[in-house]
């Protein structure tokens, strides 16, 4: 995946001496004595300040372990060491002054990815003056990002870790044809957004199909049908790939020696050409099977790659379609009915999705759901079973951990156990798939962010203070 | 076994009896018999393993060991099934919508008409909606069903339903709703409704000289909307307010002693403060176990463990999710139900919170709620654990009739369940 990080440091700190003429959000390489600095935009001006919590060398022993990427290992143990999974296996090598941790009778998963959250952007307490997720002034907003409507101290993240989440992408709503940037995150406790940005992610790009663009536009200037839904993504690309050519061509044109101006910078083309540079990742939020094929084909329109189709109730009917464009599907267990396209949901929509080879993930889009993510996946699978579609549970996990990391593009980091990624362990009091399991334990790059023993390790937002006692939500 | 599964749904089901169940005929119940079973009657009986119930016309005849089974009653194999009195939602819209988000399926609201408390949901129930066989495939048996709102306090009427998705599916009246956060703020709500009810005493009192129109003329409800309140303040028609902070909670307690309501507190989130007053009061609460956010500052003391410490203090509660939970989800009462055990509440407590509990609590015990003699047979088998998310059902009985567990959604599942199969819509 792509390291916005390294090219974003490389042009800024090069970019000094210009960014006075050029304006604050423009940096540029070194100029030579006679030109002109070449313009570069900075893709990443609000960087990642997030540092892993403080940790100790850590090892689970003789638990039930479930990878994330399909595999159970039974009497497993999992060395956690700065911050990284150093080994899983039946026989591991402990170095002296580990801490060791029981794991018998509980079972080990990686941390759950919720690859659809709207924690902090519309936060609890559900007031007007915190909700900041739809910027529904106008169908394309391209240019918004959710991080810069992320409130930290949502007391939901709280709930949510002590549902086994680590990471989470959250997004701007679905009002707009094109709702702006998301963000993923780490379940941090943290006074800045910054802080709780995954070092490395990619951003995502908030699509929404159908009813809801149409709802809120249709009597304001439109889109007001599903058909100018389609006109309206693409003259959004076709603006989109123009102004990719015009900043192609300056820089194409600025290397071969020639003199030539830098177009102006445009926040919602900046993130259109995100895209279609293959930088930052479309989360399409659409229900109807029709709609996602027309998406799809509209990805080949206009040469671009969709990640994931967000609630996708009908992703069952075209199962094999998209495992064939490699585009997953992040979906609800059981959720249908609350609007005409989500009529045709079934409750083995995850499962029939995972038995085409498509990519599966269970999703909340709630802030209850969020903190019973394993839940879901269990109903799932167990609905699957009801009808023939057999997974094991390490394999239904991968719907909550593996799948969820694809989608946002940091699966080289995080979403399995395996040697070398970030330490993002649960705990959980038993099988996963039972209503009657807890998270007991929840390691965020190896450091113990949540223990439901030690009320000491309970976080609670600023907001609740004085409101409720610590841990008392639980 | 995919195929034989799916061949077995398709012409055993979907052939013959779900355009019965789905229609809005009555279907006849027959002598049935569910033997071998582990029977969890939540009645006196307690728990029975290996037993037989028998049903007769819709109620239960007998139940225990040693049951003759009459000749050519249909009998369920219960073995290794786990059976338990049907699911009930205490507070649900089963029947008045199908799709939330449509202009035509919604029936529940008496906004923007002259109707608060003479809102009545039964005149509009769909019998043959599409949501009722789908939570009764997943083990919801009857409901209360109730409207959504009003421009007013006062919701309207409830219904008590059973999910047989026939035309006479309604058993009765429910409750009255009220929603003080309709008033605009917490003095306004309770002064209102204090003032609303010493009216309506009036009214009642004076009915023929104010119909001549020899009353005062600046009643806060219109004649109408106060006739649907005497049955309330007789004791004669539970009322259910909907609120959460303890503040407001204490004020509808203190309204049920000034009026001698049968009052029922619905939301509750900070009940497990006033616990000690509900359980003074006699007053029985409908909590979502799922609520452990400050959705507002009359929530900010949410708490999974609602449910352990109400049943810690000795109040009598029922569990019903609200939201998508009333409607499409309303099976989800037994996840429900499951959380608050996770989080503390005995088992069998929780099995009681979503059957016999609410029963008693809208006082409809003698026919439901329960696996006794002469109650209604809402039955249902289960392959497990009836709380456990893995579990699935495999018979639900309602009425006496054993329905097929089909739905529109399942029939949408086997449609596609085979992509090789082509053209989808010819299935």
């Amino acid at each position: 995946m792509l390291r916005l990080e390294k090219i974003i440091a490389a042009a800024t700190f090069a970019g000094l001496a210009a960014t006075a003429l050029m304006g604050p959000a423009l940096a540029a390489e070194k100029a030579t004595k006679d030109r002109l600095p070449l313009v570069v935009i900075d893709k990443n001006p609000y960087p990642s300040t997030y540092q892993a919590f403080p940790s100790v060398t850590t090892v689970i022993t003789n638990a039930t372990v479930l990878d994330g990427a399909g595999e159970q290992l039974d009497g497993a143990s999992i060395l956690m060491e700065n911050g990284k999974i150093v080994a899983v296996g039946t026989e591991l090598e402990i170095p002296y002054g580990t801490l060791v941790i029981d794991g018998s009778g509980k079972w080990v998963t990686p941390g759950i990815i919720d690859v659809h959250s709207h924690l902090g952007v519309y936060a609890s307490p559900g007031h007007k003056s915190l909700s900041d997720g739809n910027e529904a002034t106008k169908p394309v907003t391209a240019d918004v990002w959710a991080e810069h409507s992320i409130w930290p101290q949502d007391p939901g993240f709280s709930r949510a870790i002590a549902g086994g989440v680590t990471s989470l992408q959250i997004l701007p709503g679905s009002a707009n044809l094109i709702g702006g940037r998301g963000i993923t995150v780490k379940n941090v406790p943290s006074r800045t957004r910054q802080g709780m940005k995954f070092p490395g992610a990619p951003y995502g790009l908030k699509m929404a199909c159908g009813e809801n663009p149409k709802r809120v536009y249709g009597k304001k200037g439109g889109p007001s049908t599903r058909m100018a839904n389609m006109a309206g993504y693409r003259k959004a690309w076709i603006k989109a790939r123009d102004y990719k050519d015009k900043w192609d061509s300056y820089t194409r044109k600025y290397k071969a020696g020639e003199d030539v101006a830098a177009p102006s910078q445009d926040l919602e083309l900046d993130t259109l050409m995100g895209v279609l540079n293959g930088e930052i990742l479309i989360h399409n939020h659409c229900y109807r099977a029709d709609e996602m094929v027309s998406m799809m084909t509209m990805a080949h329109e206009f040469n671009y790659t969709i990640s994931t189709f967000h609630h996708a109730v009908e992703s069952y009917k075209i199962a094999d379609i998209l495992a064939k464009e490699n585009v997953c599907s992040a979906m609800w267990s059981d959720w249908w009915g609350f609007k005409l396209e989500a009529f045709d949901g079934v409750d083995e929509n995850i499962p029939m999705v995972a038995k085409a080879g498509a990519c599966a993930i269970v999703h909340s889009d709630d802030p209850n759901g969020i903190q019973r993510l394993n839940q879901e996946a269990a109903k799932a699978w167990a609905d699957g079973r009801k009808v023939g579609l057999d997974f094991t549970k390490a394999e239904a996990f991968t719907w909550l951990t593996l799948n969820a990391a694809k989608a946002l593009g940091i699966d080289d980091q995080t979403g399995s156990l395996e040697a070398g990624k970030m330490a993002d362990v649960v705990i959980w009091s038993g099988d996963p798939f039972s209503v009657y399991s807890l998270a007991e334990k929840v390691f965020i790059d190896g450091a113990l962010l949540y223990d439901r023993e030690d009320p000491g390790t309970h976080w609670q937002s600023d907001f609740e203070l004085g409101h409720n006692l610590k841990g008392a939500h639980q | 076994m995919r195929k034989s599964l799916m061949n077995l749904i398709t012409t055993t089901l979907v052939g013959a009896s779900v355009v019965f169940s789905m229609g809005t005929t009555t279907a006849l119940a027959e002598t049935l018999a569910i033997t071998g079973g582990t029977v969890h009657t939540l009645g006196k009986k307690g728990t029975l393993t290996n037993a037989t119930i028998l049903i007769e016309d819709g109620k239960i005849r007998a139940i225990g060991q040693n049951i003759r089974i009459p000749a050519g009653a249909e009998v369920i194999d219960a073995r290794g099934r786990i059976v338990v009195p049907g699911s009930m939602h205490s507070g649900s819209r089963l029947g008045l919508s199908e799709i939330s988000l449509t202009e035509d399926s919604n029936e529940h609201s008496a906004k923007k008409s002259p109707f608060t408390a003479a809102f009545d949901v039964r005149r509009g129930l769909k019998s043959n909606s599409i949501v009722i066989p789908d939570n009764r495939r997943q083990g919801l048996t009857h409901a209360i069903t109730q409207p959504s709102g009003s421009d007013g306090i006062f919701s309207g009427s409830g219904a008590v339903i059973s999910l047989t998705g026939t035309a006479d599916m309604i058993y009765g009246k429910g409750p009255m709703i009220a929603n003080p956060s309709k008033a605009g703020n917490r003095n306004i709500a309770w002064a209102k409704m204090r003032l609303i009810f010493d009216q309506v005493k009036y009214y009642d009192r004076n009915r023929s000289a104010i119909q001549q129109g020899k009353g005062p003329g600046d009643f806060l409800l219109t004649t109408y909307n106060m006739a649907a309140l005497v049955p309330v303040l007789k004791g004669k028609q539970k009322l259910v307010v909907l609120v959460d902070s303890e503040d407001d909670i204490r004020q509808a307690i203190a309204l049920k002693k000034d009026y001698d309501l049968d009052l029922i507190i619905s939301g509750a989130v900070e009940a497990w403060r006033v616990a000690a007053e509900l359980v003074a009061a006699k007053v029985p609460v409908i909590i979502n176990p799922q609520a452990n956010l400050p959705g507002s500052f009359g929530q900010v003391a949410a708490t999974f463990r609602n449910a352990a410490l109400l049943e810690e203090a000795g109040v009598e509660f029922a569990i019903s999710p609200g939201g998508m939970a009333a409607n499409h989800n309303a099976f989800m009462v037994n996840q429900m139900a499951g959380l608050a055990v996770a989080h503390g509440l005995d088992w069998s407590r929780a099995l009681e919170a979503i059957t016999l509990s609410p029963a008693r609590i809208f006082g409809i015990d003698n026919s439901f709620g329960s696996l006794e003699k002469g109650k209604i047979a809402n039955i249902v088998l289960w392959d497990g654990d009836p709380l456990e998310v893995t579990s699935n059902v495999s018979h639900v009985i309602v009425r006496g009739v054993n329905h097929p567990l089909v739905s529109r959604r399942t029939m949408l599942r086997d449609r596609y369940l085979d992509l090789n199969k082509k053209p989808y819509a010819y299935h």
